[in-house]
Parts: structure tokens; C-alpha cells; sequence
């Protein structure tokens, strides 16, 4: 910022905070956060399960023709990041008191939810790190958490954007990098970080949220003396094998358990230095959140090879399973299989193939995959199926029982280009084959089965690298988008299309909904816009 | 220098009220003039990934190395010079590739990686690190300690930048048995006359890979997607699809003129792809039948 700009800064924000205008007042009740989302949306997810449910029914099947525009912010001034030609809003807003919270690499927003009208804009110089996407902040009462590129958790204040304190926590030439929304959990700040470039070790981090003092660190491999290490040739291996924590967990508060999804192992695609199951990469883990301690793990890929990078949403629902109510999670993982545990104890009730896959001869005892050695990358081209699905968020309705991911298929050739004994980094890489389209599927998650699938036809591959989220409510609707800049929202019992719009860009981050002064409001973002709908007056 | 903070500009948004028809008559002549362009934002993904391909080796290593953040390129005539060096005084504990061997990787290293220009690396070097058997290399000159830092430099760029990354020698298959697959596979679609010289057509056998499993439909008019749609008022209106979605296709038809179809209720869209069968191909083909049919084209120059 040149000097005349920081005056002016200065002197804009005094202003706004001034006489002339009074201000937001927002504080977030540390009792309120993780709460089902009505009034607010205090988390990334909205709440701590992960299902992005919401119980308003203002807005319904058969009104959906009467959703208008309200406003649209449009980020302006910022152009292209270091490879990233145009912003994209690829976080889930929060709202507290009537603001709403949205970022990008390096650029936090607060906005005025009733008009649009932007509050403070925060921006961070970074040096160093991947500018591919930012998922959001988290809010402890008039605090703003938000993770850079280079691997600084910031503290801002709710009001007016201004730095509280800075922690610097991973090492941006390592190749680590954060992109996640951190998650508030009573008096801990989970942050989680990623970056698979340079053979480093995966960690979750829990910190103050008043001073930033670390209060644990949960590391993704096993150290020194850990039982797990025999999952991994040697202790260098294991403190090089990757595992990032690059998305939000979720949370039972009864049970004091955070659900943490982690990332692929390293070196990527080249496993021949590394044999073993490669623990707890791949994996979900159930961490005590006080003490960052592993209750249990379930591992989605052992001994992974294709970046299927286990980190989608680990969903947390209650249902009757023969009669008996369970507590019981489910994912939607990205190496293709459809997996719903007890989130007590980790043990399995399903695990179940959601895309046309044959890269594995069956399942072990515990119910993972075992993978078939030919369909690992090879010199001459191994083909196997591309990511399922990717960041992009899935939901859970509890009215109609089913679990919604928007999904990939098609398959990829996977190249080794290191077949030395001692391979680092990615050591391959992966050509897209044929036609790969999006499917929206809506999963029984006691079976894996579908109840219903919508294919999105396309000329166009679909990306597999970003995707649309989801939002489902209590009005049976399923909210989500296509490849194609439509906003689609459909009957969610039935998959039946109600209503659709087309947009300036692809919905390109999270659907949230909320009442403000007596209206529902759905908002997300669209490229470099954030927009919010509800229905006309 | 970190330098940060709070702008605090109030912006005016776009508010909008009604979505009207007006609006939405002025959408559809949009996306009318847009045809033949890449959609906007919609696919921009799959833009990027074109442009990826379309670069040189060169090109994508930098742009690589940009997206990752990687710091400075390394001279690689100092790397070069290096090599040797580092193989005569380094390579025994750290291994040729300095990927470790009774000493640690080096690729991975703090010292290394917070290391630009030698600043670092060099004063280091002429210490060692005695206390854990590592020699102190005093008696190397700068220049040769510069050059040993660049050879780190590059070993880290390998690994790191995968935009420097090449396919290994991928012919691995057994060209006769690609042959027999082809002639019980591809004869009911394909004539010798598609095979005549086929490697000859492809840069790399990796491309030819590609290639022939799922040919590139630009520039080839015969492996476009085309569909006939028929309204509710009985015209069928057929042509080269350019996109289709839930809501809309678009055809251009033998005369070159652009129909944009809302499908609505009553208009019905019959799709064919001439690649159906390779698209079927992929989902079955194996690895060993895929390497043998390749190593047969590349017999084919």
C-alpha cells in the first residue's frame, strides 16, 4: 500500500467508524458458535455437524419462482493474484449480527448483510504460498481468525478489520501453504495447513484465541516411538509424508471429538520409497479437541498413489440403524468410495464405491480398500479414475435421510516420472482421459446407495478441482449449481429440477441461508461475486 | 517487511430488483454473441488446462514455478558446474541425487530451502558441521560452494516445480500383441488406412498415447458432437453441438448459423457423439492393453 493509500485508509475507516456512521457491533457468544444456523452462520460448515442443513422454510418449493436479487458485491481493485488471473470467492460467508464475512487469498471483506455495502477490507502483503483458494474465517466473540497463503494465522477485530496479533505457524519455503477456514471450538482455534509439494508432514494446530499461544499440535504422521510407524519403512519417511489438513473438520460437542480429514500421502504418485499403509495419511481421525489427542482413525486410501487427498467434509448425523439410534459420520471421499463409521469408534457400517471404479480386489477386515498393484502409476501410464469429488461441500438432510455430493467421473492416465528407489515430490503426473462429467447424487448413507442421481450434461469436462457446493433445507430443497453458471436448486426427496438462474459465473464457493428482519436470504459466491437472493418482496 | 492493513472504502454494491424478462432476452443475446468463445467464467478450469498443454516446457516450468511460490529459477550453468563438485564431496553421505543416504535428504532441508543465492549455503559449507561428522569445507573456493548451492538448488526444482516434470520412456508394451487387440478391438469402426503412419502424427509417444485413445475433436470436423432437436412445433433443427446444459443447447447447423434452444418443456434433444465407443473403451480398457496398442502405433511411422 503506497503511503497516500494508507492515509486515506486510515482516514476512510475513522471516518466510517466516526459520528456519521455508528458502526457494527458484532460480538459472536463463544455458547452460540457451532449452533444449527437460523439467525447467523458462525461456522464454515454453519454448524459443527458438516451437513450445511438448514431448518428455514421460508423459502419452498412452490415459491421458488419468486426469488429475486437483492444485491450483488463484486470484489473490484484486487485483479490477478500470483496464478490466479481472477479472483475467485471460493469461501463460505460467515454472518454475525447482520455481517457478512467472505475472503480470498490475502483479502478479507466485511460487508453489511442487508445491503451489500462493504464495512472494511483487510489485506495481507504475503511472501510466499499457493494463492489457490481461501475457504473463509472463523469468529470467536469480536475476533476475526483468517489463514494466509504463507502460513499466518491473523486476528482481526469484528468491527473495523484491525489486527489484533499475527502467528506465524508453518514455513512457506517447505511448500506449506493455508487455504482452510479455521474452526473455533471453545477455547481453541483449530487451524489446519496444506502443501504437497516438498515431501513435509501434515499437523492440525489448536491455539488461543485470545493471545495465539499454541496449545497443542496433532502431527498427521506418526513420530518417534508411535506404534503407527510401522505403517512406514522408516522414521524419515513418515516425517516427510504429507497428510495436509488443508479443510475444515467437524465437531460433537457431546463426545468432545473433532473429525479431521487428511490429505494425500508423499512423494504423490511415486510409492516405491515408501511401502506400507502410510498411517494416518488418507485418512479420517477423531481427535480429543482439548488435547489433540487420536481417539481413532479410519483410513480411506492405505498406501495411496493417486492424490485421492482425503479431505471432503467428514459429515456428522444421527440415525436408526436396526432399530437403535447411532451417531454415526459419513464421507463422500474422493478416491470414489461412498463411507458412513460410527463416530464413536470408528468402525464402519458402509463403504461403497459411488463412482465406476476397479482399482481394488476387495476390502480388509476394517473395511478399507486393498488396491490393486497394477492400477498404481507405472513408467507406461496406469489409468484409474480422477478425483470424485473435491472440496467442494456436500450435505446431509435429516428429513429425507440422504447425503449430497456432487461428483466426478472419468479416468485419467497416471504417470510415474520418478522410478528411482528414492523418489520425492510428486513424482508423476496425471493426463485427463476422455469425457469426465458431474453427477449430483443423492446417497442413503445406511446403504451407499443412490436414491437419485442427476447427470449435468456437458460439453465440457467437468473440473476436478473445484466444483459447486451444496445447501439442502427443511423444505425439502437441495441448492447447488452446475459447470455452466446456472444456480440450480431442486426437490430434495426427488432430485426434480424447480427452478434454476443463470449466473455472471459458476456458484464458486459456500451456499449459506439465513432470516434477516423476518426474510430468508440465500447468498454464495460466483466468481468474483458474492450474491445474495431472496424472495421478492 | 510484512505490511498489512485495514481499508476501510465503503463501495457502493449492485442492487438489483426484479429479475424481469428484459433482463432475461438480453442473457440469452449474451450468450448468443459468446458462442464459439470459451464461456466466460463457466469453464474456465478447462481453458486453463488447454493453455497448460498448449506451453512449452519452458513456459510451464515457469508458470509452475509461479503458481507454487518457488523462489528465484536456478542457475543451471551453476548447476551444472556443480554436479561434479557435489558428487566428489557431498554425494557419499547425501547420496547422487542428494536425496539422502547415510545422511539425511538434503531436498527438504531448513538450510536449503531458506537459501536464495548461496547466502546462506555457502558461509555453512565452509563450517561443516562437525559435532555431526560433517566435514567443514574451508579449502573450496566461493565460487565452487556457489556452485554446489545452485546444484541443491536445481535438485530442489526437480522434485518441487512438476511443471519440469517428463514422461519417462513410456513404450513398454509388446507391439505384437497391440497389434492382435487392434485388429479385434477397432476394425468394426476403423480401416489400416486410420493406422497408415499414425506415430508419425504425434510428438511423443505420450501424446500418440493420448491420442488414440481419445482423439482431439478440434480441427477434426468428423469427431464433433452433434444433435438433431425437435420443438413442440414439429421442426427438428440438427447440427455441430457447441454447448449444452440442462437448460439450453446450441447448435450451429450445415450452414454455419448459431441456434441457441431453450429446452423446455416438449423439446427434445437426441445426442450422438462419434467417440461413444472410445468413451466406452476407457472405462474397460486395462494398462497392458493400453501399452501394447501403443507400442504397435509406434511401429507405424
Amino acid at each position: 500500500m503506497r503511503l497516500a493509500d494508507a492515509i486515506w485508509a486510515s482516514i476512510a475507516t475513522v471516518a466510517l467508524m466516526g459520528a456519521a456512521s455508528p458502526g457494527p457491533h458484532v460480538s459472536l457468544d463463544p455458547k452460540e458458535i457451532g449452533k444449527a444456523p437460523v439467525s447467523s452462520w458462525t461456522t464454515f460448515n454453519g454448524d459443527y455437524s458438516g451437513e450445511r442443513y438448514s431448518t428455514l422454510t421460508q423459502i419452498r418449493p412452490d415459491n421458488v419462482d419468486q426469488l429475486t436479487e437483492q444485491w450483488v458485491y463484486r470484489i473490484t481493485g484486487v485483479g490477478a493474484q500470483r496464478g490466479a488471473p481472477a479472483p475467485v470467492i471460493k469461501c463460505t460467508p460467515l454472518l454475525v449480527e447482520g455481517v457478512l464475512y467472505i475472503t480470498i487469498p490475502d483479502h478479507v471483506w466485511a460487508l453489511d448483510a442487508r445491503t451489500g455495502m462493504e464495512l472494511w477490507h483487510y489485506v495481507w502483503r504475503d511472501h510466499g504460498g499457493h494463492l489457490v483458494g481461501q475457504r473463509g474465517v472463523a469468529i470467536w466473540k469480536s475476533t476475526v481468525f483468517f489463514e494466509t497463503p504463507d502460513n499466518w494465522l491473523i486476528a482481526l477485530r469484528t468491527n473495523t478489520g484491525k489486527e489484533l496479533w499475527r502467528k506465524n505457524y508453518a514455513d512457506a519455503r517447505m511448500q506449506y501453504f493455508s487455504t482452510s477456514a479455521p474452526l473455533v471450538v471453545k477455547n481453541h482455534v483449530i487451524v489446519g495447513v496444506g502443501g504437497d509439494a516438498m515431501d513435509m508432514p501434515g499437523f492440525l494446530d489448536s491455539f488461543d484465541p485470545r493471545t495465539g499461544a499454541l496449545q497443542w499440535k496433532w502431527w498427521s504422521t506418526p513420530r518417534r516411538g508411535d506404534p503407527a510407524l510401522k505403517t512406514w519403512p522408516n522414521e524419515a519417511a513418515s516425517d516427510h509424508g504429507g497428510g495436509m489438513t488443508w479443510m475444515p473438520g467437524t465437531y460433537d460437542p457431546d463426545l468432545n471429538l473433532l473429525y479431521w480429514p487428511t490429505g494425500n500421502t508423499n512423494p504423490v504418485f511415486a510409492g516405491q520409497g515408501r511401502p506400507g499403509a502410510n498411517l494416518w495419511t488418507e485418512s479420517i481421525v477423531a481427535l480429543d479437541a482439548d488435547t489433540g489427542k487420536l481417539r481413532w482413525y479410519f483410513q480411506l486410501s492405505p498406501h495411496d498413489t493417486h492424490d485421492f487427498d482425503n479431505t471432503t467434509a467428514p459429515v456428522l448425523f444421527d440415525a436408526a440403524v436396526h432399530g437403535q439410534p447411532r451417531r454415526l459420520l459419513a464421507q463422500a471421499a474422493r478416491n470414489g468410495f461412498f463411507v458412513t463409521l460410527d463416530r464413536i469408534t470408528g468402525i464402519y457400517l458402509v463403504m461403497k464405491p459411488y463412482v465406476p471404479l476397479d482399482y481394488y480386489s476387495g476390502l480388509s477386515p476394517q473395511g478399507e480398500p486393498i488396491p490393486i498393484p497394477d492400477k498404481d502409476p507405472s513408467v507406461g501410464g496406469s489409468i484409474n479414475i480422477v478425483n470424485a469429488t473435491n472440496w467442494e461441500a456436500p450435505a446431509y438432510n435429516p428429513k429425507t435421510g440422504l447425503f449430497y455430493v456432487n461428483s466426478a467421473e472419468g479416468k485419467a492416465i497416471y504417470y510415474l516420472t520418478d522410478d528411482s528407489a528414492r523418489p520425492s515430490g510428486y513424482g508423476g503426473t496425471i493426463e485427463g482421459i476422455g469425457h469426465t462429467r458431474r453427477v449430483l447424487q443423492a446417497i442413503d448413507p445406511l446403504t451407499g446407495n443412490a436414491a437419485w442421481a442427476h447427470v449435468y450434461p456437458n460439453l465440457n469436462n467437468a473440473p476436478v478441482t473445484v466444483g459447486p457446493s451444496i445447501l439442502t433445507t427443511a423444505s425439502n430443497l437441495v441448492i447447488t449449481g452446475d459447470d455452466q453458471r446456472n444456480l440450480i436448486l431442486y426437490a430434495a426427496d426427488t432430485g426434480r429440477i424447480l427452478w434454476h438462474h443463470e449466473l455472471g459465473a459458476n456458484e464458486s464457493g459456500g451456499v449459506i441461508t439465513y432470516m434477516l428482519d423476518g426474510r430468508q436470504y440465500i447468498v454464495f459466491g460466483a466468481g468474483d461475486s458474492l450474491c445474495s437472493w431472496s424472495l421478492a418482496r | 517487511m510484512l505490511r498489512s492493513g485495514a481499508i476501510g472504502k465503503a463501495k457502493r454494491p449492485v442492487v438489483r430488483r426484479a429479475f424481469g424478462t428484459m433482463l432475461a432476452a438480453s442473457c440469452l443475446v449474451a450468450a448468443g454473441i459468446a458462442i464459439g468463445q470459451e464461456p466466460q467464467t463457466g469453464s474456465q478450469p478447462a481453458a486453463q488446462q488447454r493453455r497448460y498443454q498448449n506451453m512449452t516446457p519452458q513456459q510451464r516450468a515457469e508458470a509452475t514455478r509461479e503458481f507454487l511460490g518457488l523462489g528465484p529459477e536456478p542457475d543451471k550453468a551453476a548447476a551444472t558446474r556443480g554436479a561434479p563438485l557435489f558428487r566428489r564431496d557431498c554425494a557419499f553421505c547425501h547420496g547422487p541425487e542428494a536425496r539422502g543416504a547415510t545422511a539425511p535428504s538434503l531436498i527438504t532441508s531448513d538450510l536449503v530451502l531458506d537459501d536464495d543465492l548461496g547466502e546462506h549455503l555457502v558461509p555453512f559449507l565452509k563450517k561443516g558441521r562437525p559435532e555431526k561428522g560433517m566435514p567443514a569445507f574451508a579449502a573450496v573456493p566461493d565460487d565452487q560452494l556457489h556452485d554446489i548451492a545452485e546444484y541443491l538448488h536445481l535438485q530442489v526444482e526437480d522434485v518441487a516445480n512438476r511443471g519440469t516434470y517428463r514422461l519417462l520412456n513410456i513404450v513398454v508394451g509388446d507391439a505384437a500383441r497391440g497389434k492382435s487387440w487392434a485388429a479385434s478391438h477397432c476394425m468394426s469402426c476403423h480401416t489400416a488406412e486410420t493406422f497408415a503412419h499414425v506415430a508419425k502424427r504425434f510428438r511423443s509417444p505420450g501424446q500418440l498415447q493420448r491420442g488414440w485413445i481419445w482423439p482431439s475433436r478440434s480441427g477434426d470436423q468428423s469427431l464433433a458432437v452433434t444433435a438433431a432437436v425437435e420443438t413442440p412445433d414439429s421442426a427438428t433443427i440438427a447440427g455441430r453441438v457447441t454447448q449444452v446444459s440442462d437448460f439450453r443447447i446450441t447448435l450451429v447447423d450445415g450452414l454455419g448459423e448459431t441456434h441457441v434452444i431453450e429446452r423446455r418443456a416438449g423439446v427434445e434433444v437426441r445426442i450422438h457423439d462419434p467417440l461413444a465407443a472410445h468413451q466406452a473403451m476407457i472405462m474397460t480398457l486395462t494398462n497392458e492393453q493400453m501399452h501394447d496398442v501403443t507400442a504397435w502405433l509406434e511401429t507405424l511411422r
